[in-house]
């Protein structure tokens, strides 16, 4: 189990943990789809500490660097 | 009449479908959060009212569009609701389907998007959910108009009272918390209480405050703890993820029953587009290569030459063949003083950007239809979160750019509100197209060489304040809250030709339109005005009662370098609309064409002069529509004074910067 930061662009992973996010980006997350046992992909980051954008049932989202920090995925 | 509302998750469709059904035009865009507030019209048969509603995920509000449509749903009457659903992502569609079903009103749903799901090999057997939702299901493609016929029969006539309550089970101890709930409420509701009850647990903060104005707090206290206790102590969740989880867990087996999926591996366009234009290190340079691009097509390029061949059409066929006739009738040298020196100078002064204006908002509109936008809020939330906003504040400015009154209403689907508050103040910084018209003629007149480049630094300057404002603003009036963002990226789509052309008329329309009411009436009230002075009419325009006015403005325009009446009527006039500016500036000068304005205007001003009056209508206040819709969004006098406050200040205080340490530089 490793942070969503950890994962080379182009990675699968599913999450595992997002009890460590905040709850607004949280309920938005789950709003998209986006949840404990969703499997994603990182597509690409930005540079400078930016954001980053995951794939999830080709729905795309972008989230910031530090709530990634917080996602616990298991890469695949 | 009948009413339906149109009720769905962002970016699946609504508003095409509404316009579809309506034979109207309302705003379209691929990204979330188009539509921010309610929107209505009528069926094409006439037969019912269709009301188009904001994008929601589900009905707890988080954002300032989504709380319209809860409170739609609380508080307006309505019928039926025509659920709209994305075939290519059933699964959260659904999510908000079951919420609907709970409401309890007449249902029907509107499975939008099967082009883009049979292209991503997602199929979906309409009968079989039609059967484990037991409502009708019609599948059609909005953007074509496909299917649409069978939405506006199924609504009127298949879609009925539903004889039993759709009641999704969420275990014993959930339904004994929605039982007390139930029993303690009593009273009817137009509106199941059941779904109230859920909503409630779910923390769904609309509905407590529905609820906290029946009950006090420490009854609907106890009951929500009562019931996080013993949910929490039989299922080991929280109630709200609770909640999510049963939902989720029935949506996915509806979801086993209807859909098919072949593997398609293919690699989709978004990605391959996705690779370049959010590649690491070629997105922003590739963002802020498309913005200039647009600039020059807009100015340079492509608009000047047309505005140009307008200009002459204005200054000489036009004027001539109504000065013939009005001669050939026998008007009166008054009435043609009027109509040639007050309103064709006037308003054709400002409609001769018309071209302009129109490539700038057709550019917008292919941004905000191709799926670009929300690629920008990724692209710049990394610079916008240095100043303590985030990338979808973004989107307003850029919309900004067109026009502020959109630009400000934008804002709505910011979720923090500081951010929110604080995007809604700056946007009035973008420069407008409304200032175009402003720039074209003093560039003409002065930086003839170089005049992309200085229109270009005009623009750069509104962003860069903006920014620098928004910092300061995030250091002192907000700086308790932290910033959020998650933007949702849609799939790009090629805009239809059509659908663009619908979308820059809508735009450009707004600017022909204020050019024929009140840039005319402001036109005519303005020539009266340098007509009619304390000694009589038909003055010297330096005795006019248009001189005493800006005379008054005069002194105090002196250090920022164009101390005369008639920067200070132009000025004056400008905030009905900046490009009344141009209209003044036309009337005063009295001139056949924007040409001879500028040769004339040489006398008056010099280039770094011109270039000080320019920064001052960039930023001296917003104008009276964008004002008003600033007090519409943010529901104070005080946030509004404040947006014409500061603007003014900041205007007076760059302006004079600019002037004084040009001059010491010798400009
Ligand atoms: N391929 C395809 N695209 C569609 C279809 N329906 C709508 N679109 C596109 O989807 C995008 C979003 O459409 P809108 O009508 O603005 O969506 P909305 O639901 O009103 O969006 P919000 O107001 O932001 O909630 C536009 O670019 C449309 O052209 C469809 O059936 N197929
Ligand atoms: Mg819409």
């Amino acid at each position: 189990m490793v942070a969503m930061t950890q994962l080379r662009v182009g990675e699968r992973a599913k999450i595992v943990d997002l009890s460590q996010v905040s709850d607004l980006v949280k309920r938005r997350l789950l709003d998209m789809g986006v949840t404990e046992g969703a499997e994603i992909c990182l597509k690409c980051t930005m540079p400078l500490g930016g954001p980053f954008m995951i794939e999830n049932c080709g729905q795309c989202v972008g989230i910031r660097r530090h709530e990634a920090m917080n996602i616990q995925v298991k890469p695949l | 009449m009948m009413h339906i509302a149109l009720v769905g998750n962002p970016n699946t469709g609504k508003t095409s479908l509404f316009n579809q059904l309506t034979g109207t035009y309302e705003y379209v865009g691929n990204w979330s959060g188009v539509t921010v507030e309610k929107k209505v019209g009528v069926l094409r048969s006439k037969k019912a009212k269709m009301i188009d509603l904001p994008g929601v995920y589900s009905l707890h509000p988080l954002s300032r569009d989504e709380r319209v449509v809860t409170q739609f749903l609380l508080t307006e009457s309505f019928d039926k609701i025509l659920n709209i659903v994305d075939a290519s992502q059933l699964e959260r569609n659904l999510l908000l389907t079951v919420q609907l079903l709970e409401f309890g009103k007449p249902l029907a749903i509107a499975l939008n998007m099967v082009d883009v799901a049979e292209r991503r090999g997602i199929f979906i057997d309409q009968t079989k959910l039609a059967e484990a939702l037991r409502v009708p299901v019609v599948p059609v493609i909005a953007r074509t108009g496909k299917g649409c016929d069978e939405v506006e029969r199924t609504l009127l006539e298949k879609v009925a009272e539903q004889t039993e309550l759709f009641t999704l089970f969420y275990g014993e101890a959930m339904e004994r918390a929605i039982e007390r709930f139930i029993a303690s409420w009593g009273t009817e509701e137009q509106f199941p209480v059941r779904w109230l009850a859920i909503q409630f647990y779910e923390g769904n903060s609309y509905v407590r405050d529905y609820v906290a104005e029946k009950w006090p707090e420490a009854t609907w206290r106890s009951l929500y703890e009562q019931a996080e206790k013993e949910v929490q102590h039989a299922e080991q969740m929280s109630l709200a993820q609770f909640i999510y989880e049963k939902r989720r867990s029935f949506v996915k087996e509806v979801i086993q029953q209807v859909v098919q999926r072949t593997e398609i591996g293919q690699v989709t366009l978004t990605d391959r587009i996705d690779a370049v234009v959010t590649n690491k290190y070629i997105g922003i340079p590739l963002f802020l290569l498309a913005m200039y691009i647009l600039f020059q097509l807009t100015f340079d390029w492509l608009g000047a030459p047309l505005s140009d061949l307008l200009d002459a059409f204005f200054a000489g066929p036009l004027t001539d063949s109504v000065t013939a006739l009005l001669e050939a009738i026998g008007a009166s040298e008054f009435i043609r003083a009027l109509v040639v020196d007050g309103v064709i100078a006037g308003v054709g002064g400002v409609l001769v950007f018309v071209p302009q204006i129109f490539i700038l908002f057709f550019f917008i509109s292919f941004l905000e239809d191709s799926g670009y936008m929300a690629r920008v809020a990724l692209v710049m939330d990394r610079l916008m979160e240095a100043v303590g906003l985030n990338g979808k504040a973004f989107i307003p400015l850029i919309i900004g750019f067109g026009c502020n009154v959109p630009g400000v209403m934008a804002a709505r689907t910011i979720e923090q509100p500081r951010e929110r508050l604080v995007t809604t103040l700056l946007t009035p910084l973008m420069s407008c197209s409304a200032r175009l018209p402003v720039y074209a003629l003093f560039v003409g007149a002065f930086f003839a060489a170089h005049q992309a480049i200085v229109v270009l630094s005009l623009y750069v300057l509104g962003i860069s304040l903006a920014l620098i404002l928004a910092k300061l603003f995030s250091l002192t009036i907000l700086k308790e809250e932290t910033s959020v963002f998650v933007v949702e990226l849609p799939p790009y789509r090629m805009p239809q030709w059509q659908a663009l052309w619908r979308s820059t008329w809508d735009k450009g329309k707004g600017f022909v339109k204020k050019a024929g009411t009140f840039i005319f009436g402001g036109s005519v009230a303005i020539w009266l005005l340098s007509y009619v002075g304390p000694h009589g009419v038909n003055v010297n325009m330096d005795d006019s009662f248009l001189a005493m006015i800006g005379g008054i403005l005069a002194p105090l325009l002196a250090p920022l370098g164009f101390g005369t009446w008639q920067a200070g009527a132009a000025l004056l006039t400008g905030f009905l609309a900046k490009e009344v500016v141009v209209s003044t500036m036309n009337i005063i000068y009295h001139v056949p064409d924007v040409e001879s304005l500028q040769g004339l205007m040489a006398t008056h001003f010099t280039p770094l002069s011109a270039f000080s009056f320019m920064v001052f209508v960039l930023l001296y206040v917003p104008c009276l529509a964008t004002v008003a819709t600033i007090y519409k969004e943010t529901g104070s006098r005080k946030w509004t004074m404040f947006s014409i406050g500061y603007a003014l200040v900041l205007a007076y205080i760059v302006s004079f910067v600019i002037y004084q340490v040009g001059g010491l530089f010798g400009f």
